[in-house]
């Protein structure tokens, strides 16, 4: 029991312990897979997940949900397409409107769930709709092919996503600064704190004269931000800005968040361990598909990952499963 | 007694959750047409051996008889079968349903023959009650009926009613009393647990004291006195809290720090009282009598409708929340687990909440914050590991400690305690008490709201009592008695 | 007052006013739009959403969420339209896709009900797990060349009504009987109404729990039947995202997300009107590369006017209560 305990106190660490089997396990089916360069690379694919988990943790610490992400990736994606190609604007003036954008419809979700008390799940449910609804009407009115989307982008956009510094491949740059951020965002600010406390306990928060309204604004925002700084770099990586850029992104984000230790609950969570999480997750994509898989039992694997790691944190807590089974072996081992 | 048939019988009931042993050998036995009271203070196991007969929880040891039939509690349909009914202290009835699909949920017969009898039962009862109104838009008495006509309508014979006159006005009360003394009437048994002793009297055949877990004193109510179940109630190392404290004198002369004047909001009409530094001013009231209404406007969290408020001459009427805590007002809420507490956090982000901006800038200084939650532990004598350790792991006097911890750390002039006691042990309560007392010594004004008559009278230097919204009546020091105080309160 | 109160009380009828209102808008630029046939073309294109919402309304009632029925329909569709392609019984082959619905419920009502793995989270690793193994079943190559009888079943009518919407129709008449009569059809909403009430009035709260996840599978799979046999091919994408579309049509039919308030006629009025914008746009000739945002727009105006009428009457509710209290100064009652 107290193994248990402890065990469930260091999520993190059991991450890591994950993460290193995780490797040695890839690394023993194909040994390529060890190469410094190609686990840097591997930056390249879950980059894209890891940036908005690492916001989407702020979220549901405060026992929120969002949703729409995928919508504003390929919203962001468009709108920054649009603005270079169609209107001739600089393209890093065109990226920066298209996180605002971004912030824009993370602000406005969060205005939704915070000042007019829609459900998190259902806001962003009907966000989701109207934002890729609108890159479809952006798209539909400008005449270009959806399928392809825009192209052509000059080499210096090209590089935010295909980069290098001191071999280091620009994702994996990315990747880290926006750890170190968003870690003394949470971890060390006085935002942070209140972003915690208004997760742990609303009520109380309010009585402490904390804003909860705008602390759940501003996640939300943080949210939209950081899904449009994801779209931008798929834009640079893939060289093309679609609509349907961020789809299939919600399960891989949220998984990276809940399986990072964060409580859909609220009140709980850490950006080391959604950082830890993102890695595992994206190592796992790579790691099955050089061990020969095809990349479909990639979801079958987060899905499970999710599942289980939820179910065991579960389990360590009272009044379920495996706490009745063991009061009742108990009880049936003392009467 | 012994002729009357037995309905119920527990026998050496042990029950533990995780480590804490909450029952150690709880017996007891209920037959028919009696009133069984189950007086104990708060962690004694009353409610957890009300769930563990009706199958909510599953016992650890022991055996329940019915009607001298061992029983084996697996889960509450059997106890429903069995004809017991537990009347929640907070009634648990579905908002969106109307009363009738709430009390006739879960019966295997034919819904329009029940509805028929539920008719003919309210009939009977006299009671005045619409089937069709949605249970969310019932007053919390009116919720209870509904519980009870729950239990009638399956014709339960074993009634647990766990704290039913909480909630409720002094009329409804009276009319309570006269429903269980119809029911006992009719045969039906009823477990009944209350903290008001005068209840005990005035209701029960017999009671019983439920102490850490066990009973400790039972019998008919007739061989007992108020005083001696106050001793069985009492643990064994109460301390007198007023010893040792010396009353300084509060100084009228200077202004006061709040005043309310002809305050009035939802809940709470034309409201006037000052409060002066190193006073404690008692506002007395029952639960719904528009107490925590006032205070949650006073503190910028309600609308206020007329009057204004006053913080060092200072008008502070629509201010928000925030900046009256800077201004130097700050409440303890009622509700400490809804409304005080951070649960899943630790002691030091609790008592820094309210501060936050105050002792950081946008980085957090965790020098100071560990300094001033170390003070607070220090000299509230809060029992923990560490600063560190979890809220939901303190007990609920320390729990109390902490919230109080963090409503001084912001430096307040007054402060408004709602219900400061209420929810934590005898032991706990003396050191709250305390701390109250050094509260007033250090010159803040205090506002002391209680429905814990004796607690204002030890406490009080001055007492307000509200009635139906307003305080009509004023007390000073010298007057302040359970009776004048009760009296008051119910509007006698 | 109270009319407007009554009336948005019962979302199905305004859900079903809007509706109406559409139809007859949509008729007044377009009449070809209500005519027999576009009708029924609405109609026949919602059984899909119909079934999949009244599965989900289960669900929703007791205050749980189900995102993995566009998996379920997906490998349910892609496994009976092999099975059929290959030459099985058809009988045999929608047995089979319905276990697998059924099974998918399952797990995802133990995992919530007994393991308390909170439902999205159950429900969204359970929709990876599915999607991929039907990738995996399928190699990610569409099922084509489905016999022609399969396909043309989806043709058939009756007194002009498609068969499958005639099959929605009776599910949903069904179900509604259930929930309104049986003892155990008010149990799902009670558990997302009042969780600690149900248990206090002995309602088999896992028990129930489970078995809404498994009537989601269950209607899923048979979504998933009948998608194979309407489109004529299952393509690896095969429903994807279509539980969204479930979602907001309980959403726009009245079913709360928060549990215990809902109904399936509701939910299913949401499902046409999600199908009936689709083939408005084209008869109002607006590119369809508005559907989305319509929608969306749509869902978000419903339920931002639901939250604001429900608390507006809750506030006025708590004031009267307050100020009645109040107003008894020193008088008796």
């Amino acid at each position: 029991m107290e193994k248990w305990k402890e065990f469930k106190g260091k999520w993190e660490i059991s991450l890591a312990l994950f993460l290193i089997i995780e490797i040695l396990i890839f690394g023993f089916i194909n040994p390529r897979f060890l190469k410094i360069k190609v686990l840097m690379n591997s930056a390249n694919d879950f980059v894209t997940v890891a940036i908005i988990a690492l916001f989407m943790t702020l979220v549901i610490i405060t026992g929120g949900i969002d949703i729409s992400i995928g919508s504003v990736v390929g919203l962001s994606s468009v709108v920054m397409g649009l603005l270079w190609q169609e209107l001739g604007f600089n393209i890093w003036f065109a990226l920066s409107i298209a996180i605002m954008v971004g912030a824009l419809c993370g602000a406005f979700n969060g205005f939704l769930v915070a000042y007019v008390g829609v459900q998190a799940m259902v806001a962003t449910l009907g966000t989701s709709f109207l934002y890729a609804g609108i890159s479809l009407v952006i798209i539909g009115f400008s005449g270009i092919s959806p399928a392809e989307g825009i192209t052509g982008f000059p080499d210096s956009f090209r590089a935010l996503g295909h980069g290098e510094l001191f071999g280091v491949p620009s994702s994996l740059i990315i990747f880290v600064l926006l750890i170190i951020s968003v870690y003394i965002i949470l971890h060390k600010t006085t935002y942070g704190r209140r972003v915690y406390l208004t997760g742990i306990n609303k009520a109380a928060a309010e009585f402490s004269g904390i804003k909860t309204k705008l602390v759940i604004l501003s996640t939300h925002m943080l949210v939209g931000m950081g899904a449009a700084i994801s779209g931008m770099y798929i834009t640079s990586y893939l060289s093309s800005s679609r609509a349907d850029h961020g789809a299939t992104l919600t399960l891989s984000v949220i998984t990276a968040v809940v399986l990072g230790g964060t409580a859909i609950t609220g009140g709980e969570g850490s950006i080391v361990g959604t950082a830890l999480a993102s890695v595992i997750i994206g190592l796992m994509t790579l790691g099955l598909q050089m061990a020969g898989l095809s990349t479909q039992f990639v979801g079958i694997g987060i899905g499970l990952l999710l599942v289980i790691s939820v179910a065991i944190k579960s389990s360590l807590g009272e009044g379920n499963l495996f706490s009745d089974i063991k009061r009742k072996i108990k009880s049936k081992v003392s009467g | 007694m012994s002729e009357k048939k037995s309905l119920i019988r527990l026998k050496e009931i042990y029950k533990s959750f995780a480590d804490n042993e909450v029952l150690k050998g709880a017996s007891l036995e209920l037959s028919e047409g009696e009133i069984v009271a189950i007086i104990g203070g708060n962690g004694a196991g009353k409610s957890t051996l009300m769930k563990i007969i009706m199958g909510i929880y599953p016992l650890d040891r022991g055996d329940i008889y019915i009607e001298n039939e061992k029983i084996h509690m697996s889960s509450p349909s059997v106890a429903l079968e069995k004809g017991i009914y537990l009347v929640p202290q907070e009634p648990r009835l579905f908002p969106n349903m109307t009363v009738e699909e709430n009390v006739v949920i879960g019966f295997n017969q034919n819904k329009a023959a029940l509805g028929e009898k539920l008719r003919e039962l309210i009939k009977q009862l006299g009671w005045n009650i619409s089937l069709s109104r949605k249970a969310a838009t019932l007053s919390i008495a009116e919720q209870q009926l509904v519980e009870i006509l729950r239990g009638l309508l399956r014709q339960a014979k074993i009634l647990i009613l766990d704290e039913p006159t909480s909630t409720l006005t002094f009329n409804e009360i009276k009319s309570f009393f006269k429903l269980m003394k119809d029911l006992q009437a009719k045969g039906i048994g009823m477990f009944y647990i209350t903290h008001r002793l005068t209840e005990v009297f005035e209701i029960a055949t017999s009671v019983v004291i439920l102490r850490d877990g066990e009973i400790t004193v039972s019998g008919p109510v007739s061989d007992f006195t108020k005083e001696i179940l106050i001793k069985g109630l009492m643990p064994d190392n109460a301390e007198n809290v007023k010893e040792g404290i010396e009353n300084n004198q509060v100084d009228h002369e200077k202004d006061p720090v709040l005043k309310v004047d002809s305050l009035s909001g939802y809940g709470f009409n034309d409201v006037s009282f000052s409060i002066y530094e190193g006073e404690i001013l008692g506002l007395a009231g029952v639960v719904g009598s528009g107490r925590t209404e006032l205070a949650e406007a006073i503190f910028g969290m309600g609308e206020i409708t007329g009057g204004d408020v006053f913080l060092n001459g200072k008008s502070i009427k629509g201010y928000k929340t925030k900046e009256i805590i800077n201004l130097g007002l700050n409440y303890v809420p009622e509700d400490r687990h809804l409304n005080g507490i951070f649960d899943m956090a630790d002691v030091r982000l609790n008592i820094t909440s309210a501060i936050l901006s105050r002792i950081s800038k946008v980085f957090i200084n965790s020098k100071k914050e560990k300094e001033i939650t170390q003070k607070y532990i220090d000299d509230f004598r809060i029992k923990v590991t560490g600063q560190d350790q979890s809220l939901k792991s303190l007990s609920g006097g320390n729990q109390q400690k902490v919230v109080i911890g963090r409503i001084l750390s912001s430096n307040p002039k007054v402060i408004i305690l709602d219900e400061p006691t209420r929810g934590i042990d005898a032991g706990a309560r003396g050191d709250v008490y305390k701390i109250i007392y050094q509260l007033k010594k250090l010159g803040l004004a205090i506002l002391l709201i209680s429905s814990d008559f004796e607690e204002i009278y030890e406490l009080s230097d001055h007492a307000e009592v509200m009635y139906h919204g307003s305080n009509t009546v004023e007390l000073s020091k010298e007057d302040i008695t359970m009776d004048t105080l009760t009296q008051a309160a119910f509007g006698a | 007052m109270t009319i407007i109160k009554r009336i948005f009380k019962k979302r199905e009828i305004t859900a079903l006013a809007f509706l109406i209102v559409l139809f007859l808008g949509v008729g007044l630029r377009n009449p070809d739009f209500i005519n027999m046939q576009s009708v029924s073309t609405v109609l026949k294109g919602s059984v899909i959403y119909i079934l999949l919402a009244v599965g989900m309304t289960f669900v929703l009632l007791t205050g749980g969420i189900d995102v993995s029925v566009g998996a379920t329909l997906g490998i349910s569709a892609a496994i009976s339209a092999t099975m059929i392609r290959d030459g099985s019984s058809v009988v045999l082959s929608i047995l089979v896709a319905l276990a697998i619905g059924i099974i998918i419920g399952l797990i995802n009502g133990i995992g919530v009900a007994i393991v308390k793995v909170p439902a999205i989270i159950m429900t969204l690793g359970i929709l990876g797990i599915t999607r991929g193994t039907m990738i995996v079943y399928t190699n990610g190559r569409w099922v084509e060349n489905l016999p022609d009888f399969f396909k043309k079943a989806s043709q058939a009518s009756f007194g002009g009504l498609n068969h499958y919407f005639v099959l929605a129709v009776i599910t949903v008449a069904l179900v509604q009987l259930y929930f309104s009569k049986a003892k155990t059809g008010r149990f799902f909403a009670a558990i997302g109404d009042n969780v600690e009430g149900a248990v206090l009035v002995g309602i088999p709260v896992k028990k129930m729990m489970i078995i809404a996840y498994v009537v989601s599978g269950f209607c899923a799979a048979i979504a998933g039947v009948i998608f194979a046999s309407q489109v004529g091919f299952v393509t690896s994408n095969t429903g994807f995202d279509i539980e969204m579309v479930a979602i907001a049509a309980c959403v726009l039919g009245g079913v709360s997300l928060s549990g215990g308030i809902g109904s399936v006629i509701g939910s299913s009025i949401g499902a046409i009107i999600m199908t009936a914008i689709n083939s408005a746009l084209i008869f109002l000739k607006v590119p369809s590369f508005w559907n989305k945002s319509i929608q969306g727009l749509l869902l978000i105006l419903i339920v931002v006017s639901d939250v604001l009428i429900h608390k507006y009457f809750q506030e006025k509710a708590r004031k009267q209560r307050l100020s009645a209290k109040s107003s008894f100064v020193g008088g008796d009652e």
